[in-house]
């Protein structure tokens, strides 16, 4: 039992992983005792020792502690990794950290896209459809990720 | 007279030149820096999804190619193409090499008897095939760093649409392969058009996994959700590498043009005194001959 895992938050763009206090640069992966991630069949938390498993992962949060701060990140879809030797990696399409959601521009937005939603309601529009849907789930993760 | 005042003009057009030319290689070089690293930091984030995608494949007997997207067809009536070019030119032949490629490509796909489908990434590429008269069936503009993922995943979603319609689709077009063409950033001197197979997805090498992870939910359906992920990560990574690659080859473009106009201005000063001085000489033969004309 070693106690913590090393978790990893892979994004297209780079690492997610907060940058170290008094530092710039996120870092590439952090120790932590445990981590929440929004599974594809609900809520999933990882604690060290965890079986070798792969899933899809939704628009959402994920949470974790380092020390005594806890960090939320709101993720897009992607998929997240345990492997065997302990090591956890999320594998997102985007990540965004709590504090620099910009909500009041997630909220208009959000506001927008979902009168959209709602006149769109036929067949054809299914790929349009489909891409408004995933961004307002997009921007419903980062709001519950803020507060 | 004339001849001087000309020579100095060309020697101030052809400074300005150089100006322009060493600003773009400078800045095509800070950039290039930037968009190296947004590649390396993408890097680990593709290699864990194909590392993930071929211990999942592995895991299934039939290798999963009961997936639509691993759909190997035998007669292929249409292919698509994917030019990735930049949207500016002064980079050399980044643009022109990848075009000849798609050119070479679409020809030989036609002799071949099969219809092609083309998508363009980057005006370069759009206006070049326009050019030649081929039908382009959508246009991206190229991506730039930031928007690479929105970029790649309009891209992936068009072809993966067009390529799991139905024969028989009224509506869409049935495309039985997908192909892009884009420049392979080998490093800042060198740039390797590249040719990748897209659709039908290309099977990763399978290794021999350590242990087989528990897949949620079972690893066909996981499939599902991952092969399209898969697929824009495919595209992303070709465009992080074409955009680095355009960005190296402005620079070496710029640079050589740099020292071109540097060489033109040297050789334009040499002419500019020779006949400055012949002009002097001149002068002062027409003095001294007019000296002696006085003495005699």
């Amino acid at each position: 039992m070693s106690g913590s895992i090393s978790l990893q938050i892979l994004t297209p763009l780079g690492s997610a992983v907060p940058p170290a206090e008094g530092s710039k640069e996120p870092r590439e992966s952090v120790e932590v005792p445990g981590v929440e991630v929004p599974g594809l069949y609900g809520e999933l938390g990882v604690l060290p020792d965890h079986v070798p498993f792969i899933t899809p992962v939704v628009p959402g949060v994920v949470r974790y502690r380092e020390g005594e701060t806890s960090e939320r990140l709101a993720v897009g879809a992607g998929f997240v990794e345990v492997t065997e030797d302990g090591r956890v990696a999320i594998m997102i399409e985007r990540a965004v950290r709590s504090a620099d959601v910009k909500v009041a521009e997630v909220t208009a937005r959000l506001k927008e896209v979902t009168a959209e939603l709602d006149k769109k309601t036929d067949a054809i529009d299914a790929l349009e459809h489909r891409k408004l849907a995933n961004e307002q789930a997009w921007l419903e993760a980062q709001l519950r990720a803020s507060n | 007279m004339a001849n001087l005042k000309e020579i100095r003009k060309r020697i101030k057009t052809v400074k300005n030149t150089r100006k322009i030319t060493s600003a773009m290689s400078r800045i095509a070089g800070a950039r290039l820096a930037r968009a190296q690293n947004a590649a390396k930091a993408a890097r680990p984030y593709g290699e864990r999804l194909a590392e993930v995608v071929a211990g999942l494949m592995g895991s299934l007997d039939d290798g999963g190619s009961l997936h639509p997207l691993l759909e190997k067809r035998d007669n292929v009536k249409r292919v698509g193409l994917i030019l990735m070019t930049a949207d500016r030119g002064l980079c050399g032949g980044f643009n022109t090499k990848a075009n000849r490629a798609a050119k070479k490509f679409i020809l030989e796909q036609e002799k071949q008897g099969r219809e092609v489908v083309i998508i363009t990434c980057g005006k370069k590429g759009n206006s070049f095939l326009r050019h030649a008269e081929f039908d382009v069936f959508r246009h991206h503009d190229a991506p730039t760093l930031e928007t690479v993922v929105s970029s790649a995943k309009a891209i992936a979603t068009e072809a993966s649409t067009m390529f799991t319609a139905a024969e028989d689709d009224a509506e869409v077009q049935r495309v039985d392969r997908w192909v892009l063409v884009y420049n392979y950033f080998k490093n800042a001197l060198t740039q390797e058009i590249r040719t990748a197979p897209v659709l039908p997805f290309p099977e990763p090498e399978v290794g021999e996994p350590a242990l087989s992870p528990v897949f949620e939910p079972e690893p066909k359906k996981l499939l599902e959700h991952l092969l399209p992920v898969a697929l824009e990560s495919l595209l992303q990574q070709a465009m992080f590498n074409s955009i680095a690659a355009e960005l190296a080859a402005r620079r070496m473009a710029m640079d050589s043009a740099t020292d071109n106009a540097s060489e033109l201005i040297d050789d334009l000063t040499l002419e500019f005194n020779r006949e400055r001085q012949a002009a002097i000489t001149k002068e002062l033969m027409e003095i001294i001959g007019g000296a002696e004309a006085l003495k005699g």
